[in-house]
């Protein structure tokens, strides 16, 4: 897998910035080449090389450089980029000033030092090699009489941000996601087990040892029971808590979210809003093996480790420039690059959340003497009520009761509607070992959390899977 | 902005990757696409711009069916030796795969599609000054913030795409598609001295009603004419009382039917969702190809049809991307489902046909199966005429929040308001409303829907499917409609 590098990216950006003469501009560019085995009905389906260019321009024009306007293109060449400053300085003529824009990043901003983010194995993986990888699986779980479905993914990220304030800072970094289900059925229900690791390194990641995990969720879960609606308490798996803090984030922790009177944490910022046990802080420049995020943003801006929440209370939230020069404040290094969906906005790249004493899953099931222990969420969504984090959602790929701090028997699917702050109020177990959970957002970065238990979790429906 | 013009000629590069396909002996099928594609998005917030983007993106995409199963390779250079490079990886991966995979893809043969396609429209929004275009959501968004407390915060924002696409098959397909895709929208959040907050948005959730159209479609939307009401609604969601929980009769407006058909007919007949294939996102169906045919979905009064043809929609176009021409296929007829949206590989794992429904994002991305406009057919009467007709139900109006699981049966709908019906009359608004439910139970429970005059056709611009995400333009056209014995409650405080 070949690529610019994003040291040659800053170059090209620099090139342009120079080429189109303009007095405030802003280039990103972005080149991710993926490779992307898709596996599924137990075989290996949709298999893709992925080239995705990608970059945006911003120009401050007017009197006062106040008129921003943004363009974007794929083609990355120089003459292509400076059409686009071009095109986004004639639309800044259009646009009113933005009040209290500071300008684009300086070079003498902050910056800092690059965590390691860069594995040679995952960059060189090529398709024989994912397929060969993927062939293992298959036949893991074919022996196992069980169906296969799932993905391994290699992706290579150059990112270049520079500035005609100076500013120049490149990445280059890479992952390797792999998720894997075993199933009774290919796409009717019945039982599923589910295994899943991220990692920047492709060697890393223990393939047999998630695929045996998904193998024996999926064993455990044959034949579930129907359970009724109420309130019970729950053991979440990682998986499962790391898609409600990334909802978290997106609805809580985002200066927007506060701006606008939606987030949680308006006007609550020193006061207690979860159980003591909770600390959840942005550690987006992590040079541990769980770290995969870039370590600036889409404007350029040196990411920070930003407190979110901690022993229970709030601490802060995260900023782009212009909310931060709106709100009196300083960027945090979370404007986020565009999707091809939702507009550039404020995200966060790594939270990650403390783990407690617990020496394992098994310990927290342990103390549950009727409850539910949770490996994976389905369809979450925090648009309920986001000033009370109410969250719904539902279990997927392995729910089980626990009776006596034991397993007892699988159950079926069932839907969750509760406030997410308020259930961790009710946290009062967490594991020691943590893991990383890919973030929902462009931007390639994970959460890193530990399974969690919370006493008196809110379950209002269930799945109804036989008989239809 | 300048009017975005047909892409330069790739012909050649396109023609000499299609060659090099046809000449090896090891492919069984090839498609070549060009995709080009113009954006602008334009989002106002509080009185200023938050957004101002315009873009380009152009790519070559080729995929191949080699000796017993796919491979697919993208690239955005467009010279001949970019695409043919393209082709070669393609080939490469797909031979890489046949080398491990268990079975061996059938993909049945099909005539060639020759033709053009092209949305038809009065005003190019690519000729409209940006200037325009700010003033258009400046002026509703100054409106609504003149409302003044408990209005924290209004945005509106419109956006518009060029698609240009091209597809040549070794089949001999050869056609060339050129879409107008817009979306135009607004909403206000009013915030009460206890920290609450209610939201309001015209025509629907956010991002807005998205449509194949030209720019006249905004004029026609009249953003500055629903300010007043969409203050007012969201200053008195802040006093109404939450939503009462039980069991009531439900009616939903037309948006409100249309996402519910998107997440409850809609996804659950994609064929490769029912097969097994959409696992490592979104899931499988509870729609198995056993009960096509004997499964009752809905009352007998349930009609939705997969229409790629209906004009306006984001789903309508001249030919898929593996070059089925648009048409029309029942999915669910008088309450019994009898169709999937399907491609070529799936219908034929049925002894059926294609449907028709199989798109890209993009020229970075394979097809799928994607929905096209799935809509219910219209019955009789009026919205007024359901209330009127409704001893003891709830009103919901404009979606909130949504989640469904992964077989597509449990269902759970927040909406931005609703309305108390108390022997055939509104009786008060109630604030933070949910229904809940379980698809075929509900669809089955459908005992009105009003008639033509109150249908409409909804585009959402975002519906997102595959790994990697795929957003895809779809539509789905819906009256109000009717549904006994729904459980409803509310998501805030008072529940």
């Amino acid at each position: 897998m070949s690529g610019r590098s994003g040291e040659e990216l800053l170059d090209l950006a620099r090139g342009a910035l120079r080429a189109a003469g303009e007095a405030e501009a802003e280039v990103v560019v972005r080149g991710i080449r993926r490779g992307f085995a898709r596996f599924a009905m137990g075989d290996l389906g949709q298999h893709m090389e992925l080239d995705e260019p990608q970059a945006l321009v911003r120009v401050a024009g007017g009197p006062k450089r106040a008129q921003v306007a943004q363009a974007a293109t794929n083609l990355l060449d120089e003459a292509s980029l400076v059409r686009a400053i071009h095109q986004a300085a004639r639309a800044s003529r259009a646009v009113p000033e933005t009040a209290g824009f500071t300008g684009f990043t300086r070079g003498d901003e902050p910056t800092g030092a690059s965590p390691p983010r860069f594995s040679r194995s995952t960059a060189e993986l090529g398709a024989e090699g994912r397929s060969d990888r993927v062939a293992r699986v298959l036949d893991a779980i074919g022996r196992a009489g069980l169906v296969a479905a799932g993905v391994l993914e290699t992706r290579v990220t150059s990112l270049a941000v520079a500035t005609t304030g100076g500013r120049a800072v490149s990445h280059d970094g890479t992952l390797a996601n792999f998720k894997v289900w075993a199933l009774e059925t290919p796409g009717a229900g019945g039982a599923a087990g589910y295994g899943g690791a991220v990692h920047r390194d492709v060697d890393a990641l223990d393939l047999e040892a998630e695929t045996e995990r998904a193998i024996r969720i999926c064993r455990l879960g044959h034949g579930p029971v129907s359970l009724d609606e109420g309130a019970y308490d729950v053991v979440m798996e990682p998986a499962a808590v790391g898609e409600l803090v990334d909802w978290l984030a997106g609805i809580a922790f985002s200066a927007q979210g506060v701006e606008q009177g939606t987030s949680a944490l308006r006007g609550r910022m020193g006061e207690r809003v979860t159980g003591e046990a909770i600390t959840m802080t942005e550690s987006p420049l992590d040079d541990g093996p769980f770290g995969v995020a870039p370590p600036f943003d889409r404007e350029g801006v040196w990411r920070r480790t930003v407190p979110l929440i901690e022993r229970g209370v709030a601490r802060g939230v995260l900023y782009d420039r212009p909310t931060a020069a709106r709100m009196g404040s300083t960027s945090t290094g979370s404007a986020l690059l565009p999707d091809g969906v939702e507009n550039p906005s404020i995200g966060a790249a790594a939270i990650s959340m403390d783990g407690g004493s617990a020496a394992s899953v098994e310990e927290l099931i342990a103390g549950v003497t009727r409850g539910l222990y949770v490996c994976r969420l389905h369809y979450v969504n925090g648009l309920l009520d986001p000033r009370r984090t109410v969250m719904t959602g539902l279990t997927r790929d392995g729910c089980f009761l626990i009776e006596n701090g034991q397993l007892a028997r699988p159950v079926g699917n069932l839907r969750f509607t509760d406030s997410f702050l308020e259930a961790l109020t009710r946290a009062d177990g967490m594991t020691r070992e943590r893991r990383a959970i890919p973030t929902g957002l462009s931007d390639a970065g994970a959460h890193v959390v530990p399974a969690v238990r919370l006493r008196g979790f809110r379950w209002n429906g269930r799945s109804q899977e036989q008989g239809v | 902005m300048p009017a975005p013009t047909a892409p330069a000629s790739t012909d050649a590069p396109l023609r000499a990757a299609l060659s090099l396909l046809e000449r090896t002996p090891d492919v069984r099928y090839g498609e070549v696409h060009l995709v080009h594609e113009t954006t602008e998005r334009v989002h106002v917030r509080d009185g200023r711009p938050e957004l101002v983007t315009g873009g380009t993106c152009a790519g070559a995409s080729v995929r191949v069916l080699g000796e017993r199963t796919w491979g697919f390779a993208c690239t955005a250079d467009l010279t001949e030796a970019g695409v043919v490079r393209a082709a070669r990886e393609a080939i490469a991966v797909a031979r890489a795969s046949s080398r491990v995979a268990r079975g061996t893809v059938v993909f049945p043969p099909a005539p060639p599609a020759i033709g053009s396609y092209e949305t038809p429209l009065r005003v190019d929004p690519f000729d409209v000054p940006l200037g325009d275009k700010l003033a258009a959501l400046m002026a509703p968004v100054q409106a609504l913030l003149a409302a003044g407390k408990p209005v924290e915060s209004a945005e509106a924002s419109m956006e518009w795409t060029r698609l240009h696409k091209r597809m040549l098959s070794t089949e001999g397909s050869d056609t060339s598609q050129s879409f107008t895709y817009g979306a135009c929208g607004m909403q206000v959040v009013a915030v009460d001295d206890a920290g609450h907050a209610q939201c309001r948005s015209y025509p629907v959730w956010v991002g807005g009603n998205g449509f194949q159209g030209g720019y006249e479609r905004v004029a026609e939307l009249d953003l500055l004419g629903h300010t007043a009401r969409l203050a007012e609604e969201a200053s008195a969601l802040l006093r109404a009382p939450p939503c009462p929980a039980g069991v009531k009769d439900v009616i939903l407006e037309s948006s409100q039917v249309a996402l519910q058909i998107h997440e409850s007919c809609g996804h659950p007949t994609e064929l490769d969702r029912a097969m097994g294939s959409e696992i490592s996102l979104a899931g499988g169906s509870f729609l198995q190809p056993r009960m096509l045919g004997s499964f009752r979905y809905g009352a007998p009064m349930v009609n939705i049809v997969a229409d790629s043809l209906t004009p306006t929609g984001l789903g309508t176009f001249g030919w898929d991307d593996e070059g089925t021409p648009a048409g029309r296929h029942p999915l669910v007829q008088e309450g019994m489902f009898v169709d999937y949206l399907s491609g070529r590989e799936t219908a034929a794992l049925l002894g059926r046909a294609s449907t028709g429904t199989m798109r890209a994002s993009g020229y970075d991305r394979t097809p799928l199966i994607r929905m096209v406009n799935v809509s219910l057919e219209p019955g009789t009467g009026t919205l007024e005429d359901l209330i009127a007709d409704t001893e003891d139900g709830v009103y919901f109006e404009c979606d909130k929040s949504w989640s469904i699981d992964d077989l597509r049966l449990n269902f759970q709908f927040s909406c931005e308001l609703a309305w108390e019906i108390k022997r055939g009359k509104r009786t008060r608004l109630l604030r933070d409303p949910l229904y809940t439910g379980i698809t075929p139970r509900f669809w089955q429970g459908c005992d009105a829907i009003a008639g033509p005059s109150e249908w409409r056709l909804w585009g959402v611009n975002s519906c997102g499917k595959g790994d990697p995400m795929q957003m895809m333009h779809v539509a789905h056209g819906a009256s109000p409609a009717r549904f006994r014995e729904v459980t409803v409650g509310t998501t805030g405080s008072g529940s």
